[in-house]
């Protein structure tokens, strides 16, 4: 029989136990430490020195896990298969860079090919696994948006970027891609024939992409809440949310687009912002809470809830079936960014008539349309892989319809949609017809039928 | 190292003759993020361990193409594939060229009558296991670092599978695969010259020659992989014991069982379980008086596992154990692939959290070894811990490897404070590797059972394990690979050359 000595010797690190419990010997924080030092901060810290103290701890909490767990649901890695685009290298170039290895001049152009849809973070052991516990979740989203904030800071720009984001102020609205004309007096051209009125306690916030481009969208939804009986009006002077200049390091600019909406809500006596884009959505919650603190005390609501609630209330019912295949997209910014996946999931099931294959929304943490986080603007040959990616996924499970409950994603969907016969559709459109409303407006800014 | 600026331009033209330009990397962070993987590693000496480039070849053509050029211009190549190996096989020593192979990611012919696949051997076996799933088949290859490690890097260091006991590790897996040799020939390793074939005594047995090499001859780009139906049921029961000796003796006991279902044993120690307590979510649950578990693991059709379950609960019986429950049981084998390299997890001696990187220790030690192999390993951290709370006590697990049980991959896992590394703590946990794998030789165990032993430290000791062997190793090398371009430094292979470097 084999000899199972196992006691040791008294001291207590040759015993197992468990560090920072109250029962523990004394001898244990005494003993002597050979080596390890409080890290010195410099007394007068460059910019990047401030970055990487904000972040430090948190990019060793990637780097020393290195494993790239997150890889496989990487959109942009799913098609580049370059390592250096990937969750691990953004934590381990801010790492790079406190040691003085990297510089921001060296990584900025990395930092374009992300769209910040958040499946790292979800998909990382970090989050997942003791994030509960410790209050930790991997913060890969903010670790880019500081890093670009960081490089333009710097004087360091993308070409693309920055004529977008200059464009963005000249008009107050982003140029949306394209040749749509773009102005504050067509803001509202999307509402023609609804007869709504500006301001009041409700107003709906329509971006930039639906009230130039898909325009077919926000009138779906208007039409949809005056259907409900639900009051609301359009803002007074809107501009755009600031979020893409945020999500592209043109943060000062994101401030002043923020602070133009705050003033004019309060102009118009709001206190409520309906909100049918997932991208605004994000920076309601996120970014104005964080440039104003309490004084954003206003309350913003994602339609697709509302509608969800509606018909849960037999508000609204959809009635006139539709006779599609369909499977749902979640966008990246209510999946995974917000956890909002069941509403969508809810409305569709409402509607009668559907052929709804669904995939569920854990193994869609891989998917995105390539949309967001300014990807489009700098590499539309990533966007447009990203989206045919998708697509790939849709076809396979044979349905003519695509879903999906942002505008963003829309488009370059739409257009991957071509090449594998899927027509893409938004939630807000088909709920519209299923109860019985004509929607008009457009589907690709007016760009013929 | 790197190369002087002439002849990197010169590589670089040399490159584009086969590889378009988006397909060779030379900026920094390209080089900077392919010069690591997740064992700790010295940050403070980061750049003396960069490639001059990166290359993302997509065919075994380009592979052949880039390997020729490196072997007429005597320029160090390291393949990398998912860069997740734990024994810095894939981190560049010399400079030269990355090879990395992850955009050879197709699934090329799925064959369902003789079950098999050929792939590329960029994929990872998560992906690989969608597509199949919809076959009703899997592939078995499960280390903990299945959703990110890759088929060619599982060639590369011939590793572990979780689940091997029941259907075998990488070695058994892989049928075949086209390789690269480190002249940029291309052959095909395998038995015999068919793809799909499992078992030839025609000529020498090349294909362990050609795995778990660490990229030190050539680099596999194409394989081809047995194929098993998708289990109907798994079953992985978690028993909880008061002592260690209790749990060790039924860890055996079960492994001796003889269950054909069965597909792997594992023994947590105090250690182990001291460590996971540190969080809710883990089996801390469990009261004080827990000190050590065991979880077996069986899988095939539900009406084959049911019955063999029951033969292993009342083994475990016997043996003291107290069922934790399915929810427990199920939950903690579905985390197998994510408890891993938990930063948060990491404690100076009195308690604070302090972001620390996962390394693990692994032999091949016999069943009657174990305890006192884990005693004197254990005894070797806790030496370390005295001195500096750069390194943190994570546990020890053992895990059967054949199904009968005659040896444990065993593994002791040590927490590492990466940012608190320099010269001197480096040195100590060299040192430190060094004596554990001592021991292991002294149990005439196998330095490792699963990561490869390439690594500062217990590569010391690889010529005390393989004696003449050794011999044979560096004799194959100085054949194979004449100038010594195929990862330079791994194994001390440099030996096998008058000169040492290329
Ligand atoms: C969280 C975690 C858990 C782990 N659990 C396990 C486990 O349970 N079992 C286990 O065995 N390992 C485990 N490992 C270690 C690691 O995953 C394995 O060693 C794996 O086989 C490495 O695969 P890779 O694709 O990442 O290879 P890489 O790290 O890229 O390469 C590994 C080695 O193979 C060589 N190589 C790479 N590609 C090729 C190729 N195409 N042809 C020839 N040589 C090549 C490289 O040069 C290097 O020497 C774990 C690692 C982590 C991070
Ligand atoms: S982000 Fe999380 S999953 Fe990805 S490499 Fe870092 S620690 Fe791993």
């Amino acid at each position: 029989m084999t000899q199972l000595d196992r006691q040791g010797p008294a001291d207590p690190v040759s015993v197992p136990f468990t560090p920072g419990m109250r029962d523990n010997p004394d001898e244990l924080a005494e003993m002597p430490e050979e080596i390890a030092r409080a890290v010195e901060e410099p007394a007068d810290p460059t910019p990047t020195e401030e970055l990487t103290a904000e972040w430090r701890n948190a990019s060793y909490n990637c780097f020393s896990s290195g494993h790239k767990f997150c890889r496989e649901v990487c959109p942009v890695m799913q098609v580049t298969r370059n390592e250096s685009w990937t969750p691990t290298a953004f934590h381990a170039n801010v790492v790079a860079m406190d040691k003085g290895e990297l510089t921001i001049e060296d990584v900025a152009a990395d930092y374009v090919n992300c769209t910040q849809c958040g499946a790292c973070e979800l998909r990382c052991p970090n989050t997942l696994f003791t994030g509960d516990f410790y209050r930790f979740r991997t913060r890969t989203v903010d670790v880019v948006k500081a890093v670009r904030a960081l490089a333009v800071e710097s004087g360091v720009h993308q070409p693309a970027w920055q004529s977008w984001n200059a464009r963005t102020d000249e008009l107050t609205h982003e140029p949306v891609l394209g040749e749509t004309p773009i102005d504050q007096e067509h803001v509202r051209d999307w509402s023609e024939g609804l007869d709504l009125p500006i301001g009041g306690e409700t107003v709906l916030f329509v971006d930039c992409e639906a009230a130039f481009y898909r325009t077919s969208v926000p009138r779906a939804v208007a039409q949809i809440l005056q259907q409900a009986g639900y009051e609301f009006g359009l803002m007074g002077e809107q501009w755009c949310c600031g979020g893409p200049a945020a999500e592209m390091g043109y943060v000062d600019q994101a401030m002043r687009f923020a602070r133009h909406n705050l003033d004019n809500w309060r102009s118009t006596g709001t206190r409520r912002v309906l909100v049918l884009d997932p991208h605004d959505y994000i920076s309601f919650t996120e970014d104005y809470p964080k440039y104003f603190g309490e004084e954003f005390d206003l309350e913003v609501v994602l339609v697709v809830e509302v509608f969800a609630e509606l018909i849960r209330e037999g508000r609204l019912t959809p009635s006139v079936p539709i006779e599609r295949a369909i499977t749902y997209h979640d966008p990246c910014r209510l999946n995974k960014r917000k956890g909002i996946w069941q509403e969508p999931r809810e409305i569709l099931r409402a509607i009668p008539g559907l052929d709804f294959s669904d995939v569920d929304r854990v193994t869609q943490w891989s998917y995105c349309s390539g949309g967001g986080g300014g990807l489009p603007v700098e590499k539309p040959e990533l966007t447009a892989a990203i989206s045919a990616s998708r697509l790939e996924k849709a076809a396979a499970l044979e349905v003519d319809t695509l879903v999906s409950a942002c505008p963003w994603s829309e488009r370059p969907l739409t257009e991957a949609g071509e090449a594998v016969d899927i027509d893409v559709v938004d939630i807000h459109e088909l709920l519209a017809e299923s109860l019985g409303i004509t929607v008009g407006g457009s589907r690709n800014g007016g760009a013929g039928a | 190292m790197t190369i002087a600026v002439e002849r990197l331009d010169e590589l670089v033209t040399a490159l584009r003759t086969v590889l378009r330009d988006e397909q060779i990397l030379t900026s920094k962070p390209d080089r900077y993020n392919r010069a690591r993987v997740p064992a700790p590693f010295p940050v403070h000496r980061w750049s003396e361990r960069l490639p001059d480039l990166a290359v993302l070849p997509t065919s075994t053509d380009e592979v052949a193409g880039v390997v020729r050029i490196a072997h007429d211009l005597r320029v160090p190549i390291v393949p990398r594939d998912g860069g997740t190996g734990l024994t810095d096989g894939a981190v560049p020593l010399r400079g030269g060229i990355v090879v990395d192979v992850k955009r050879m990611n197709q699934v090329k012919e799925l064959d369902l009558e003789n079950r098999t696949v050929t792939v590329g051997t960029g994929i990872s076996m998560l992906k690989l296991n969608e597509v199949l799933g919809k076959h009703g088949l899997f592939y078995p290859d499960d280390p903990a670092s299945y959703p990110c490690s890759l088929v060619g890097g599982r060639i590369g260091t011939s590793g572990w599978s979780l689940i091997g006991s029941r259907y075998g590790h990488t070695r058994d897996l892989v049928l075949s695969f086209d390789h690269v040799l480190p002249t940029g020939e291309v052959m095909h390793v395998g038995d015999g010259i068919g793809h799909k074939i499992s078992k030839s005594s025609s000529g020498y047995q090349l294909k362990h020659l050609f795995m778990g090499h660490q990229g030190t001859l050539g680099i596999a780009t194409e394989a081809t992989l047995k194929l098993f139906p998708k289990p109907e049921a798994e079953l992985s029961p978690f028993w909880a014991f008061d002592n260690y000796d209790d749990a060790y003796r039924c860890v055996g006991a079960l492994a001796r069982a003889g269950v054909a279902t069965f597909a792997g044993a594992v023994l947590f120690d105090e250690w182990k379980v001291a460590y996971l307590r540190r969080d809710d979510e883990a089996y801390i649950p469990q009261p004080g008086d827990v000190r050590a578990l065991v979880c077996a693991v069986m899988y095939g059709y539900e009406d084959e596992v049911r019955p063999a379950g029951k033969r292993l609960f009342r083994i475990a019986r016997e043996h003291g154990a107290r069922y934790l429950g399915d929810e427990i049981s199920e939950g903690d084998w579905a985390a197998r692939h994510d408890r891993y390299a938990t930063p948060l997890h990491g404690r100076t001696k009195s308690g604070q959290v302090v972001p620390m990187s996962w390394h693990c220790e692994d032999a091949a030690i016999n069943y009657t070894d174990l305890p006192s192999v884990s005693k004197a390993w254990h005894e070797i951290v806790a030496d370390l811990r005295r001195r500096t709370d750069v390194f943190d006590d994570w546990g020890m697990f053992t895990y059967t490897s054949g199904n009968t049980g005659v040896d444990y991959l065993t593994e002791i896992d040590v927490g590492i404070w990466e940012q608190q590394l320099d010269d001197r703590a480096w040195e100590m946990w060299v040192r430190a590797k060094r004596d554990i794998a001592a021991v292991a030789l002294a149990h005439q165990g196998s330095i490792s059972a699963c990561h490869g032993s390439c690594r500062e430290g217990e590569v010391d000791l690889v010529p005390d394990e393989l004696g003449r062997g050794y011999d044979v190793m560096l004799d194959l090398k100085r054949t194979l690979d004449p100038h010594n371009i195929m990862n330079p430094g791994k194994y001390l292979l440099d030996r096998a050359y008058d000169t040492g470097a290329p």
